[in-house]
């Protein structure tokens, strides 16, 4: 079942001398209910331009986007974000942070439960123990697992996490990608990642869109990640398939990523090496 | 937590660093450390402060003016106890006056007791006075007098030589009629001489004189110091005259004792008298009624001292903080909110902003006056003397023309800042906003105050410190009883002591100042999340 269609989503920006500027040009996507997709692409791409616009944050200049049955017209808790920085409000602890969004979107909820599903969702981060701190008293990642547990409380049709690891040590954020998984492996949200780290998107997601270079950037490529749910990361890394993965992508954006084909979809029967080779996969 | 470090920290939000190294060092911190931040924190300002003292002890005398010299630092310690001492006295009066039954008995004796000690010791200190006088006048005859006769000896023969230079002339110039022209000048010449002459005896004069005036100005501090004896206990023999007056006759008791007994009396005879004028006796019942009635609410009279005008001035400063505040943080949320509503205020900002205390106060007090034709019958003005504690302090038009000029002068700190605050509010956070789909309520409450709190905070002390500094202006020119009514009123009165007095206000008013700044600094520590405490 398809939860969202982005057809010939453009993103351009006018200039002061009456040209326009085109960031991202006619990115069209699908995107089927509980699937994670995953955004790669070089710096200024324009990938968080398209997750923002997908967010309803930023405008859209051409094209557009439906969001299960209905086009969206501006931001909402149903495509809640997970910001880069966690943006968390300093005065707040961390359950008064994931209640400003739950008390918004249940409002016909009692008081008891919309505090439940506050309660669960911290707890689903793994912070039962630290709910009443304030975002001070807290490290990186634990502020990041409070934006996370805001995000899912309000039980969005789209999860977006845009570059939500990046400024953690790998420590974390490996923890916070396992974090991450366990919680959509149960709730099943169709989600979308914006990401520049190649082990993350292919840990996490079930697809990848490669965008090209910007300006004007626009899919390049999409690589189908053939590995069974629930994923374990051991067990991943031990797999060739993984390090396939990994070639695939890292040869796009070093040597494919400029040119400008229509998008070609791979996946591990097909999937390419350095230098254009194909590579021969055991399955 | 150990208490040593909730010390520690109640001591940063305070702003109150310099106690924090003698924390560390009374519990054995690394005392060298301690020893030297102690030094730099309280050793060197404690030196600063006692080298001001010394300076100002030095140079004060040095200058005369119509209130005598500049008062020295102890002269401005005494005047200081000179105005706690008025206002115990007043305090006094005030409380004896409704004193009753034994409590009443018991101070009327302790007072009468007192006086009787206190008239001891006036003789006492009379006799040293006397004696001190005594003292200083052998002093006086062995540096002032030699001087003094020199000066007049001088004065006399100069006096007398210049007396018979100038006979010696007029009898020559009466000669000249018949004399030749070379004679003539040659007596021109003469009277030229004549006149350097007395030039020379005048400077030689004066410079005698200066002698003579500053051996006689040599103070005599034993004098001094026994006139002072003297003055204070001649100051409480006069209160306890005066208190004894509260305690006995006076008070507001007996009065009232007298009074009813008195109507008693006329009761019985208006309607016992068998002849006489009944008209007039029934009128007597009445007015006298009407004395008991007024009698029993009357209260002693305080005039005002400088503790009460100080209470006073600090209503004044809240009320007309609170208006700034009420104005300012509400335009100033718009201001940020609102980039068209900022350019609408801007001029006026730009324009109200610099005006004087001074020159809105007259306009505010003829404002304020044409609401309050008649402020003795005026209902929000009688609200107030029903409010506790505020009813103590008279709240007439004087002191609201003072608050809304304070307010005046001082919303414009608020209102800059409130809107810088609120202008900066973090982009992520509304982007969370915007997901969140927030109401413009509870971005405002949940996202935009408590960011811009702590700039709120910063221009709110910066207005009470304006308000502060704009209210004592405000009491000099307005009259509205406070500190600045005192210093005017020391001001008129020109004599040294209260040319000295004008000295203890200065120190209050900085004091004062200090406080509500440090209040300040704790409440903006406190809502500011920034410096928020580590986990522990």
């Amino acid at each position: 079942m398809r939860q969202v269609e982005i057809f010939n989503l453009t993103k351009s920006y006018p200039n002061p001398y009456g040209e326009t500027f085109r960031a991202v040009v006619d990115f069209n996507l699908n995107i089927e209910k509980g699937e994670f997709v995953g955004l790669i692409g070089h710096s200024g791409c324009g990938k968080s331009t398209v997750l923002t616009m997908l967010a309803g944050l930023n405008e859209i200049s051409d094209g557009g986007i439906i969001v299960g049955d209905s086009e969206i017209t501006g931001a909402g808790p149903d495509r809640a974000v997970v910001f880069q920085s966690p943006c968390l409000m300093p005065w707040m602890t961390a359950f008064g942070n994931v209640m400003l969004g739950v008390n918004n979107v249940y409002p016909h909820a009692t008081k008891a439960q919309r505090k439940q599903i506050a309660e669960y969702a911290l707890c689903a981060v793994g912070l039962a123990d630290s709910m009443n701190k304030r975002p001070t008293e807290m490290s990186g990642g634990m502020q990041q697992r409070v934006g996370i547990a805001r995000a899912i409380a309000l039980k969005p049709t789209v999860l977006l996490l845009d570059e939500p690891f990046g400024r953690l040590d790998s420590l974390t954020r490996m923890e916070l990608q396992d974090v991450i998984l366990e919680i959509l492996d149960r709730e099943k949200i169709t989600t979308v990642l914006v990401s520049h780290d190649v082990d993350e998107v292919v840990f996490l997601c079930d697809r990848v869109v490669m965008m090209t270079n910007g300006p004007a950037a626009t899919i390049g490529e999409i690589l189908s990640i053939d590995f069974e749910r629930p994923r374990e990361r051991t067990s991943m890394m031990k797999d060739p398939l993984y390090y396939q993965c990994l070639d695939h992508l890292l040869s796009y954006l070093t040597e494919r990523a400029h040119l400008r084909t229509d998008p070609r979809i791979h996946d591990s029967s097909n999937l390419l090496g350095f230098t254009g080779a194909k590579v021969e996969t055991a399955k | 937590m150990s208490a040593k470090y909730t010390i520690l920290k109640g001591i940063d939000i305070a702003g109150l660093n310099f106690l924090s190294p003698v924390v560390r060092l009374a519990t054995g911190e690394e005392p060298a450390k301690q020893m030297k931040e102690i030094g730099r924190l309280i050793v060197i300002p404690t030196l600063a402060f006692l080298a001001f003292f010394w300076l100002w002890a030095v140079v004060a005398p040095k200058h005369r003016t119509k209130s005598g010299e500049v008062p020295t630092p102890s002269v401005v310690w005494d005047a200081r106890a000179g105005i706690w001492r008025f206002h115990n006295y007043e305090t006094a009066k005030q409380d004896g006056f409704l004193l009753q039954g034994k409590e009443r008995e018991t101070e009327l004796a302790r007072a009468t007791a007192r006086i009787a000690e206190v008239g001891m010791l006036e003789k006492i200190a009379r006799q040293q006075l006397t004696a001190a006088r005594e003292a200083s006048t052998v002093k006086f005859d062995t540096t002032v007098a030699p001087a003094k006769n020199a000066y007049d000896t001088l004065r006399e023969i100069s006096r007398e030589s210049r007396k018979g230079r100038t006979a010696a002339l007029k009898a020559e110039a009466a000669t000249l009629n018949t004399a030749t022209e070379e004679a003539r000048l040659a007596f021109l010449q003469k009277l030229r001489d004549t006149q350097a002459r007395t030039e020379i005896d005048k400077l030689e004069l004066a410079k005698l004189k200066d002698r003579y005036e500053e051996a006689q100005e040599i103070t005599f501090p034993e004098v001094k110091d026994a006139t002072r004896a003297n003055t204070v206990l001649a100051e409480e023999k006069q209160f306890l005259v005066k208190y004894i007056d509260m305690l006995g006759k006076d008070s507001r008791e007996l009065k009232l004792a007298a009074a009813k007994t008195k109507l008693k009396e006329t009761r019985t005879s208006f309607l016992t008298a068998t002849e006489g004028d009944l008209y007039r006796l029934g009128s007597g019942i009445i007015k006298n009624e009407k004395f008991i009635k007024t009698t029993a609410s009357s209260k002693y009279a305080k005039p005002w001292t400088l503790p009460k005008q100080i209470v006073r001035s600090l209503l004044c400063v809240f009320a007309g903080f609170l208006l700034a505040s009420a104005i300012a943080i509400p335009i100033g949320i718009l201001c940020g909110l609102s980039a068209t509503f900022m350019a609408a205020m801007t001029p006026f900002i730009a324009l109200f902003k610099p005006v004087s205390p001074l020159v809105w106060l007259p306009i505010i007090m003829i404002i304020i006056g044409g609401f309050m034709p008649d402020p003795e019958n005026n209902a929000f003005l009688m609200f107030f003397d029903k409010v506790p504690f505020i009813k103590n302090y008279k709240i007439d038009p004087m002191f609201l023309s003072s608050a809304v000029t304070v307010a005046l002068c001082s919303l414009w700190a608020t209102l800059v800042n409130t809107a810088l605050g609120v202008g900066a509010v973090d982009k992520d956070h509304m982007n969370v906003a915007r997901v969140l789909r927030l109401g413009f309520w509870s971005r405002l409450f949940k996202i935009v105050i408590p960011t811009a709190l702590p700039l709120i905070f910063a221009g709110l002390r910066i207005s009470l410190g304006v308000g502060w500094m704009v209210l004592v202006a405000a009491e000099i020119l307005s009259t509205s009883e406070g500190i600045g009514k005192f210093v005017n009123d020391m001001y008129t009165n020109g004599s040294s002591e209260s040319f000295a007095q004008m000295f203890v206000v200065v120190f209050i008013v900085g004091i004062i100042g200090m406080l509500l700044d440090r209040i300040m600094v704790v409440f903006q520590r406190l809502v500011s999340f920034d410096s928020a405490v580590p986990a522990g």
